[in-house]
């Protein structure tokens, strides 16, 4: 029996010489204990047996922890070792089933957080990474610009149509009313395009000319902004709608000399505000047309009531109940110069240009969601242009009404003028200086000095004039004071 | 109703002047062809991804409400330099652009 239990504590020896080996590879600390304790192994050998296995499952599982953190690419369990013992020291836990030991990953993980600092995991970067999910957001930046070309195409050829649908439903009219339809002004000859003008994805011009009383009309399609998605989502908030605009220059001699707006109140206010003619004519706030029997949402803005009695005839009345919802303002001006410009104090020398002129704007119905056939409901609109052209040539002011008007053109260009009075006296002043710099100029690059004398002389005698002017204009007044 | 058409007094069609009337211009297409090109300098000189995304589409809305009249050498300087913007954007740094949440 003896003999037996040496015989098994000699088998054990090699193998506890080996676990020991390992061990030395594992703890530094543990190396003395063990060199110095060889043999005290052997004294008890079941005591080490119970011991040393779960020492080997634990430094297994260290292995396992430490595969699974080299896998990781970092290293908390060696920090006293280099990168080629641990390798070893994973290479030597190969022979050992990884599979026994799954269970117990998780207690010495515990553990091993507490003791030791937090894994840190590094991504790999993710254009490393072969797929493209990683690029979403490029993916969503590309569709959003697709969709954005998609909205410009479409967009674009809405607003063709509805462009087009407006001129076919239009043409008649216009075409028997003028002799030139559709010019763009670059042809030799005045030819009717019979076109629209193009000048933008969403505005469209027609020019016609060639009647009696007016000397031409500008339409103005100013649809939407179809085309620009941005536009587009705007609009979602705040609906608008497509305008029509028309401008009809008026010949001189057949518009008499008044200032008129109708349309809804909230136009007018916004008009009333911009506008150079409507600001310094119509003073007022707009009146109600109710009077007229108008509906409650179109107001007044006029120069003299005398004005307002003779547009609002039965016919005007009509026009007007009737497409009340599509008409935005009509203005009648022989004062029209547009909106007002912000100028700078010394620039502003001359009045600026004016010109008798109908100015109709229209809301297409619909919101913006028109169809093409919508331009038929227009037709109407047109011919209340038609009908207001030949109106106001017939229109005229009687006597009372004219000294009116000429009295209050007088006194605004008098308010001009004395705004602008300092400005002129300014630029009268630069204008003389301007002058004798020019005189002197001269005299200096004469370069006969005969000539330079002569000159000099000539110029000494006009200043001397002008002085003496000067003092004979103080010398009257002074006597007429006196 | 007479004819009320005069051949005689024809006249032609004057486009309005722009100058005189600054208030009617729409003023997006430069105000967006400038934010175009600042951006797309941004992105190339900081080397910011969204900066040239943006550029990009500044130059298309720049594009979109473009007036007739106007140089096409301005649009197609502008979108050619933000589609640059792009791809030295990517090319110096192929990671896809993290989203700012």
């Amino acid at each position: 029996m003896k003999n037996f239990y040496i015989f098994i504590a000699f088998l054990f020896l090699p193998w506890n010489f080996s676990v020991a080996k390992y061990n030395e590879f594992e703890d530094g600390d543990d190396i003395m204990e063990y060199d110095d304790n060889d043999f005290a192994e052997f004294e008890d050998v079941n005591e080490d047996a119970v011991t040393e296995s779960p020492q080997r499952i634990i430094t297994t599982e260290d292995d396992e922890e430490e595969a699974t953190v080299e896998l990781e690419g970092q290293d908390e369990n060696q920090e006293d070792f280099d990168d080629a013992d641990a390798q070893e020291g994973d290479t030597e836990s190969e022979p050992y089933d990884d599979e026994e030991f799954e269970g117990y990953e998780e207690k010495p993980d515990a553990s091993h957080s507490k003791n030791k600092d937090p894994i840190t995991i590094v991504n790999v970067p993710a254009h490393l990474q072969n797929s493209w999910e990683s690029y979403y957001m490029e993916i969503l930046m590309v569709t959003g610009l697709l969709a954005y070309i998609m909205n410009y195409i479409i967009g674009k050829n809405k607003n063709n149509r509805l462009a087009h649908a407006w001129f076919n439903t239009h043409r008649e009219l216009l075409e028997s009313n003028f002799a030139l339809v559709g010019d763009d002004g670059t042809s030799k000859e005045a030819t009717s395009t019979g076109k629209l003008n193009q000048e933008n994805e969403h505005i469209y011009n027609l020019w016609c000319s060639g009647r009696v009383c007016c000397e031409g009309m500008l339409i103005q399609l100013k649809f939407l902004k179809r085309q620009d998605l941005l536009n587009v989502l705007a609009r979602m908030m705040r609906p608008a709608s497509d305008q029509v605009q028309i401008k009809v220059t008026m010949n001189d001699e057949d518009m008499d000399t008044y200032v008129f707006a109708v349309g809804t109140r909230k136009a007018l206010v916004r008009l009333q505000k911009e506008m150079q003619d409507l600001s310094e004519f119509c003073s007022d706030k707009p009146k109600s047309g109710a009077r007229y029997g108008l509906p409650d949402s179109l107001a007044i803005l006029s120069e003299m009531g005398e004005v307002t009695e003779g547009m609002m005839d039965a016919k005007m009345i009509h026009f007007l109940t009737h497409y009340a919802d599509k008409i935005e303002s009509v203005q009648f001006s022989d004062q029209f110069s547009g909106p007002k410009l912000m100028q700078e104090e010394g620039q502003l020398t001359k009045l600026p240009e004016t010109k008798k002129t109908l100015l109709f704007t229209f809301n297409v119905p619909g919101l913006g969601n028109t169809s093409p056939k919508d331009m038929e409901s227009l037709l109407p609109l047109m011919s209340m242009v038609i009908y207001s052209i030949d109106k106001v040539k017939k229109f005229r002011l009687n006597r009372e009404g004219k000294q009116k008007a000429d009295k209050n053109r007088a006194r605004v260009e008098e308010n001009f003028l004395k705004l602008t009075h300092v400005q002129r006296q300014e630029a009268a002043q630069s204008r003389r200086e301007e002058k004798k710099r020019a005189e002197k100029e001269r005299i200096m690059n004469e370069e006969d000095p005969e000539k330079q004398r002569r000159l000099e002389e000539a110029a000494l005698r006009r200043e001397q004039k002008k002085l003496e002017k000067k003092q004979m204009k103080m010398k009257q007044i002074k006597v007429k004071a006196m | 109703m007479a004819d009320p058409r005069r051949t005689a007094r024809v006249a032609r069609y004057k486009p309005p002047a722009a100058e005189t009337n600054p208030a009617l211009e729409d003023p997006t297409p430069d105000y967006m062809n400038l934010l175009g090109m600042v951006f797309s300098m941004c992105g190339l000189m900081l080397k910011l991804k969204w900066c040239a995304w943006v550029a990009v589409y500044c130059s298309f809305i720049s594009f979109a409400n473009s007036r007739s009249s106007e140089d096409t050498k301005q649009m197609m300087s502008s979108f050619m330099l933000s589609i640059s913007a792009v791809v030295m954007s990517y090319l110096q740094n192929p990671q896809p652009m993290s989203p700012p949440w």
